[in-house]
């Protein structure tokens, strides 16, 4: 019988980006941060981090992750480094015998989800990657999809735009400007909360906020990719023109059960949205369709002398953070899965790998199982 | 480019009402008649009915002459219009043959068969598009040509009817979008990839590849129950983006149970502003701004996407001109 009053142990390997993460797992009752470790190879702008977030809530930072894992009777991980660290360390908490969360995306490299998903079934803990599948109008979604209201279901289409900028524009670089490096621009964004795809290897829109709306159509499909066809282009920041990664993407998707679907992606800037971005999803089944806005439900605030980014339309009644941590508490207590396991992550990894490489091929790619 | 050239309605310097003929159903007499008041430079003044049951429904037109025939109107009548609206099913080529030879300025649709025969003729034959004179789809459009919303990157296009709303044949379902399509994006595509699956004939999505990074994701789904069609249109271009969507203009209707959605109509703007371009194209001696250059390109890209649909492959090609 499970102790429903524990308190998990958590430590927070690295916290090197916009750090939601750690921050939705202290909010709940049921987990606590007891340190903060990573590696001591790192560059001083790791550690500079890891320690603010250590000392915001007053608990150790430690540059040693097996240190940690001995000293602090640790129940298990929260893993929000670079995106290229995500499964090394992940893998390691596992190996430890550590229950893991992990930040988006899974991986830069498919190969690693692989070693993830074999060392989370190897040592029989729990997964989780972090997702948006709890946000109130997703959850809608998948409640009229899965009462049958608009019938057996044909196709799904994700519009997923964020209007955050990232640098200057596309074509601002002057002759004799040397190419704005990826890692750079990324701790320039962490003022902002824009730095998601912070590290050494650059990633375009669709392998950083993929896993979101990809997220969706596995949740609302209960199906795998099998094949993707894809357009990618940068038209919208230098940033991502110099390191030779999409900013706008288009994947056509071909699922099981034979459901199709699309997913539009982009950062498309602050001026072509007055919030967060269009964000949208749209399903159709053979009894009807549904359209679903995701940022509902949400309230307009407007005034004299508003700051031109902030949003003018605030999401409210949110709970998509603790519905997550809800979620995975109750995989630990009962032993299920919780809602994107290390298996759903390793399959839209895929489908994201294989639609980056349709998008430069211009063919179909079948997406790896 | 050369443009065609055709006698304008001038006399002595002041503009003449263009005198207009429809050949059309009473459904076709119906819709103009309601808009008829709102036409600028031009009136109503001809009438074929296509089926004898419909001779009355030119009075939906106002004071206008009945023609038993299109015969009798390009021949015994001609000097009574000087401009031909023709709403008919597809197939019209004899009528615009007859429009070519009397000279008359003709706004036709919709067109599919024998297309590249009437290029030939010499008249300015402007085909009906009415889909891009939806006012949304023009304010959309405006502010690409404006330039701002910057170079057009990603088009978006849910299309969604019940059955007695979609057309017959898969050509003339496909054959808007993709001519939206290539409009926004000035050209057609070079990528033409199709998704339909055999066991839901009634679905088709296509994902346009045009030129400098351009995409289009088009769905058209025919299969909602009867009722009320979805529309959405959202072009994302490198400086700005526009969001066309029945989404954002519904109102709620309280009557029990779950509220009603209600689409705030649109009217017929489409059909007014199609009619208007054509009467000042005539008055203005110039191309109409829809040509049949548009039409031949929307039907190759829809027979692009088709044969994509049947072949699984992708279809490549660049536009000839």
């Amino acid at each position: 019988m499970a102790d429903l009053h524990k308190k998990f142990r958590v430590a927070v390997l690295s916290v090197v980006k916009h750090d939601y993460l750690p921050r939705a797992v202290a909010a709940h009752p049921r987990f606590e941060l007891v340190v903060v470790t990573d590696d001591a190879a790192h560059p001083n702008w790791v550690h500079e981090r890891n320690q603010r977030f250590a000392d915001e809530f007053g608990i150790s930072y430690l540059r040693d992750i097996a240190k940690a894992i001995a000293e602090y009777e640790l129940d298990m991980a929260v893993v929000s480094s670079e995106a290229e660290r995500h499964c090394d360390l992940a893998v390691r908490a596992a190996d430890a015998g550590l229950h893991v969360i992990a930040d988006k995306p899974m991986s830069t490299c498919l190969s690693e989800c692989d070693l993830l998903v074999e060392a989370v079934n190897r040592n029989n803990v729990k997964f989780l990657l972090w997702n948006r599948n709890f946000l109130p109008a997703v959850i809608q979604a998948k409640e009229a999809i899965q009462s049958g209201a608009i019938g057996e279901l044909h196709a799904i289409h994700v519009d997923f735009y964020f209007s955050k900028d990232a640098g200057p524009p596309k074509g601002t670089r002057q002759l004799g400007d040397l190419p704005i490096n990826w890692l750079d621009r990324q701790l320039e964004a962490h003022a902002d909360g824009s730095d998601g795809g912070v590290g050494i290897e650059a990633m375009g829109e669709l392998q950083i906020e993929g896993i979101y709306p990809l997220g969706y159509i596995r949740m609302l499909t209960n199906a795998n990719v099998r094949q993707v066809f894809a357009r990618t282009a940068t038209h919208f920041h230098q940033v991502n023109v110099d390191n030779h990664v999409d900013d706008l993407a288009s994947v056509s998707l071909e699922l099981d059960n034979s459901i199709v679907g699309s997913l539009c992606i982009g950062r498309i800037g602050s001026a072509s949205h007055p919030d967060i971005g269009e964000i949208k999803i749209h399903a159709i089944g053979s009894k009807g369709g549904i359209v679903i806005t995701e940022a509902r439900p949400e309230v307009s605030i407007h005034y004299r002398d508003q700051p031109p980014l902030e949003f003018k339309n605030e999401r409210i009644a949110n709970e998509n953070d603790f519905l997550l941590m809800d979620d995975f508490a109750r995989a630990l207590d009962t032993g299920c899965e919780p809602i994107l396991n290390a298996r759903g992550g390793r399959d839209i990894a895929s489908t994201v790998f294989a639609a980056v490489e349709s998008g430069k091929t211009g063919q179909p790619v079948e997406v790896t199982q | 480019m050369s443009y065609e050239t055709f006698s304008g309605p001038n006399d002595n310097g002041r503009q003449k009402m263009i005198r207009l003929a429809l050949i059309g159903q009473a459904k076709a007499a119906k819709s103009y008649g309601a808009i008829r008041t709102r036409l600028h430079r031009a009136a109503w003044a001809s009438f074929v009915p296509l089926t004898t049951s419909d001779g009355q429904a030119g009075q939906a037109l106002g004071q206008v002459t009945t023609a038993p025939s299109t015969e009798v109107l390009f021949t015994e009548q001609a000097n009574d219009f000087d401009a031909v609206v023709i709403d008919a099913d597809p197939g019209q080529t004899e009528v615009l043959a007859k429009a070519a030879a009397a000279g008359k300025p003709a706004l036709a649709g919709p067109l599919l068969a024998d297309i590249a025969a009437l290029s030939q003729a010499y008249t300015m034959l402007m085909p009906a598009h009415t889909w891009r004179f939806l006012p949304s789809i023009q304010t959309v459009k405006r502010s690409l040509d404006a330039g701002k919303l910057g170079a057009p990157g990603l088009l978006r296009i849910h299309r969604w009817l019940p059955p007695k709303a979609t057309p017959e044949s898969l050509t003339e379902r496909i054959l808007p979008d993709a001519d939206l399509a290539c409009w926004m994006f000035g050209g057609a595509p070079e990528k033409v990839w199709t998704l339909q699956t055999p066991s839901n004939p009634n679905y088709i999505q296509f994902h346009l590849g045009f030129a400098n990074g351009g995409m289009a994701m088009i769905d058209i789904a025919c299969s909602l129950p009867a009722g009320g069609d979805y529309f959405s249109l959202s072009i994302i271009g490198g400086t700005g983006a526009a969001y066309a969507d029945d989404h954002h203009n519904m109102n709620l209707l309280f009557a029990g149970d779950q509220p009603n959605a209600l689409r705030t109509s649109q009217g017929r703007s489409d059909l007014a502003g199609q009619l208007q371009e054509f009467v000042d194209a005539i008055h203005e001696q110039r191309q109409a701004t829809v040509t049949l250059k548009d039409t031949m390109r929307a039907i190759a890209v829809t027979k692009q996407i088709i044969k994509s649909a049947s072949s699984n492959h992708v279809i490549q090609q660049k536009e000839d001109n």
